[in-house]
């Protein structure tokens, strides 16, 4: 028990890791496709003596500058304090296996961040030549960062049979680069271009908005039209590559989504598929709305346009994040370790000893049931479930009393291969006593004591 | 002949029969303004295109929702074993808030922009109609599922004309077809929804429409002041046209968001016998004059000062109504910042009023 548990209530961690990662992919991708538009647009600008797009790509790569090396660096290290305090144990994993892949990542920063640099500071000062070469080596080192992010992301879901083979033997390094090209690294490299060079485009598209339609038709239309061309990658090929990325997916994964599409009709499909839907919706949204907006009216397009058309991207971004982080149920890391960094071997040694006495969170309550079960609900459940707030335990258990609530943990804790919850829950760990004990305590909170009656003390009120 | 050639030929009989080339000079003469408050312009066509929707989806519904007694039984066939039922039901009510969301940006919008002064009078009237009729479509339209919610939210919003002196309770008893919301009462809000109401709304959308035409787009006061040659302007064919239809994308979209990630529920089928369940609340669109008739009658208690709140209340919609008669002039004089301060008021009211009748929903 080391680990001090961090309790964010209404919202749970789950979403800090969520609101702070939709944000940092936003930027990041954008890094990453802007990193190729700048010097595309460049070499476009250089070989057509079009000066006046040089101009504009000078305040545009100013904007990159500042949204990227500022606000993109930030969101990254928010993500590792975040992902650090929620799951320990999946962070402690991911560095044991990919130390040397981030170590990697890191020099690809370094190099992002300095030709990011030289490339604004360097405008009109070097060789126009040189100039875009550091473009290139920005766009170079960018790409780097990508490809080794998304063999680490990809890992959780698809670690591969070869590293399951030896994981937790102390040996997991050894099997690398299997754990690194897992079955699902290639399509989602490719969708992730994709979506970066549909972000890189997007963006454009705000620095576009603020050029004077009225005064500059010409390079207003031109820089607006070529910028809505770098959703098109996207809008052909994303189809094809979503297929390849979900034929990928483990059958016992893809079950989700093909659970919910099954019972779409009736309209009780899974949340995974529903989210899903909206990336699908909001993307053919998107290409919709830059046509209209964008492409037929370059000159009109103003600010609020390219915003509208950015929050629509958010959206998108966001329910391909969750979808994502959906799809990985009930694991953290495919097939290894559960959502609740319960690791899948050691369940059966918890369910002998006692989940306390596994437990990696700091407790230092008092020595009840009640307070025993308080401390189990913030080790098994806190990680997907808060009490009052995202999927509220209180109101989705309501109406049970406390027989009900449990048979229903001991549901859980049988964990039969029929059971509905199989698919995207965890198992509940530990002994009878354990589940007598998160009992207690959920019933404590779905059914409180009448008033005047003494409620028991939580340990985070001591 | 090919293709062109055939569409050629197509256009041309139906150009000579209907006059399409006319239309299309026309449209393409049309402009509408372009400044920093041009955005607020889109609100009547979002509306425009949630109603189709409304419409859409209502008929759709209307293929197997079977008012009176088996009106719970059908909504619950349409939401759990119809082919995507829960789908279309989802859309049309959340269309329909949608919708009274729109038509509130569009009234405020409308008012700041002192858009109902000479020579647009009869568009904010009808305009102010429509939203009353909207209202309605709304209040009818919560019942029809007869499940718990919508039964007692009906029983509650039935209460308020009961209040309105001598003629008041024979209003509500004519409305529910009894002293109770029951059966009947469902026939005949069944009724309003689907024939009365349609009836009225669309002709007088079809004026209001053609109003908008008549006069044009209002400008802001900061526009009107600018000489002719140094106000902006754009065709609305196509590109305002464009536009309209990408806020349209827009909307279905936010729509589509709306209703597959958060289906509309269906409750337990009502108990006129059973009591209120805890919580019981209007919809947010009446939430807010529910709240001020309650804030009213705690201030003024007793049957004259629910009298009084009525007539108060009353007077606050009749004084925003005839707004148009009020603020004539084009100056910005004392008259024109009064109403402007109205505006800001009634913004306010609305705001808060629906604020702390959701905080105080016991």
């Amino acid at each position: 028990m080391n680990y001090p548990f961090w309790d964010i209530p209404y919202l749970g961690s789950g979403w800090v890791i969520g609101i702070i990662a939709i944000f940092h992919v936003m930027i990041s991708q954008f890094a990453v496709g802007g990193g190729l538009y700048l010097p595309l647009a460049e070499r476009k600008a250089l070989r057509e003596c079009r000066n006046d797009w040089l101009a504009e790509l000078v305040g545009y790569s100013k904007f990159f500058l500042i949204l990227t090396g500022v606000f993109g660096t930030i969101s990254g290290v928010g993500i590792w304090f975040a992902i650090g305090l929620t799951n320990p144990e999946a962070t402690s994993t991911l560095i044991h296996n990919f130390v040397f892949g981030w170590a990697i990542e890191w020099v690809f920063f370094v190099v992002e961040l300095t030709t990011a640099m030289v490339y604004y500071y360097t405008w009109n000062k070097i060789d126009a030549k040189l100039h875009l070469v550091v473009g290139w080596v920005y766009a170079g080192a960018s790409v780097c960062t990508l490809v080794i992010i998304n063999g680490i992301l990809t890992f959780m879901l698809t670690p591969g049979d070869t590293w399951l083979g030896v994981a937790g033997t102390g040996h997991e390094a050894s099997k690398f680069w299997n754990a690194f090209f897992n079955p699902t690294y290639w399509p989602s490299l490719l969708l992730r271009v994709c979506v970066c060079a549909s972000l890189a485009g997007i963006w454009a598209l705000i620095s576009a908005s603020r050029i004077d339609g009225s005064k500059h038709a010409a390079l207003k239309s031109s820089l607006v039209k070529w910028s809505v061309k770098w959703l098109v990658p996207s809008f052909v090929a994303m189809p094809f590559l979503f297929i390849w990325y979900l034929f990928m997916v483990p059958q016992t994964q893809r079950a989700l989504l093909t659970l919910g599409i099954d019972t779409m009709g009736t309209g009780t499909f899974s949340t995974v598929t529903r989210i899903a839907l909206l990336i699908i919706m909001t993307s053919a949204t998107i290409i919709g709305v830059a046509y209209y907006l964008a492409y037929r009216n370059p000159t009109d397009f103003n600010t609020s346009h390219a915003v509208a058309i950015l929050l629509l991207a958010l959206v998108a971004t966001g329910a391909g994040e969750y979808s994502r982080e959906m799809l990985r149920k009930p694991y953290v890391i495919g097939r290894w370790m559960y959502s609740n960094g319960v690791r899948v071997p050691y369940a059966i040694k918890i369910d002998q000893d006692g989940y306390l006495a596994h437990s990696n969170w700091v407790w230092n309550g008092a020595d009840t049931s009640y307070s025993r079960g308080e401390a189990i609900f913030r080790g098994e459940c806190g990680a997907c479930h808060t009490l009052n707030g995202y999927r509220p335990l209180a109101k989705l258990l309501a109406g049970r009393d406390r027989a009900n609530i449990e048979s229903f943990i001991t549901m859980l804790h049988e964990y039969k291969p029929d059971s509905p919850y199989h698919h995207f829950m965890p198992p509940m760990v530990g002994t009878q006593q354990d589940v007598d004990d998160l009992a207690n305590f959920l019933n404590v909170q779905v059914n409180p004591p009448a008033a005047g009656g003494q409620k028991p003390m939580q340990t985070a009120q001591k | 002949m090919t293709t062109k050639t055939m569409a050629s030929n197509v256009y041309g009989w139906m150009d000579e029969r209907l006059g399409l080339s006319e239309l299309a000079a026309f449209a393409r003469k049309k402009t509408v303004p372009v400044h920093a408050q041009s955005f607020w312009y889109y609100w009547g066509g979002i509306t425009l295109f949630l109603f189709m929707l409304q419409c859409f989806t209502g008929v759709l519904l209307l293929v197997y929702y079977r008012p009176g007694v088996e009106a719970y039984e059908s909504v619950r066939q349409i939401t759990f074993v119809m082919n995507f039922g829960w789908l279309i039901r989802s859309a049309h009510a959340w269309a329909a808030n949608l919708m009274m969301f729109s038509i509130l940006v569009h009234m405020f919008s409308v008012f700041f922009m002192k858009a109902y002064r000479k020579p647009r009078e009869f568009g904010w009237l009808s305009g102010m109609v429509l939203l009353a009729i909207a209202a309605c479509f709304g209040f009818s339209g919560y019942l029809l599922p007869m499940d718990e919610l919508s039964y007692f939210a009906t029983k509650v919003g039935l209460q308020i004309p009961v209040a309105i002196p001598w003629i008041g309770p024979a209003i509500a008893n004519m409305l529910r077809g009894g002293p109770d919301v029951t059966e009947f009462t469902v026939q005949r809000f069944f009724a309003l929804h689907v024939v009365v109401l349609p009836a009225l709304f669309i002709p007088l959308l079809a004026f209001h429409l053609w109003l908008v035409q008549r006069h044009g787009n209002a400008v802001p006061e900061s526009e009107e002041a600018k000489p002719a040659n140094e106000r902006k302007s754009m065709p609305f064919m196509p590109n305002f046209l464009r536009k309209d239809i990408a806020m349209w994308i827009i909307s279905l979209n936010v729509l589509a968001l709306l209703a597959s990630v958060f289906p509309w529920a269906l409750g337990k089928p009502y108990d006129s016998l059973a009591p209120a369940p805890m919580g019981i609340h209007p919809e947010w669109y009446f939430m807010s004059p529910f709240e001020m008739l309650k804030l009213l009658g705690s201030v003024l208690p007793g049957e004259a000062g629910e009298i009084a709140g009525m007539l108060l209340f009353t007077l606050g919609i009749v004084l925003w109504i005839l707004i148009p008669f009020y603020d004539t002039s084009k100056e910005s004089g004392r008259r024109a910042r009064i109403a402007h301060y109205f505006g800001l008021l009634a913004v306010f009211a609305l705001v808060a009023t629906t604020v702390i009748g959701y905080w105080t929903i016991r």
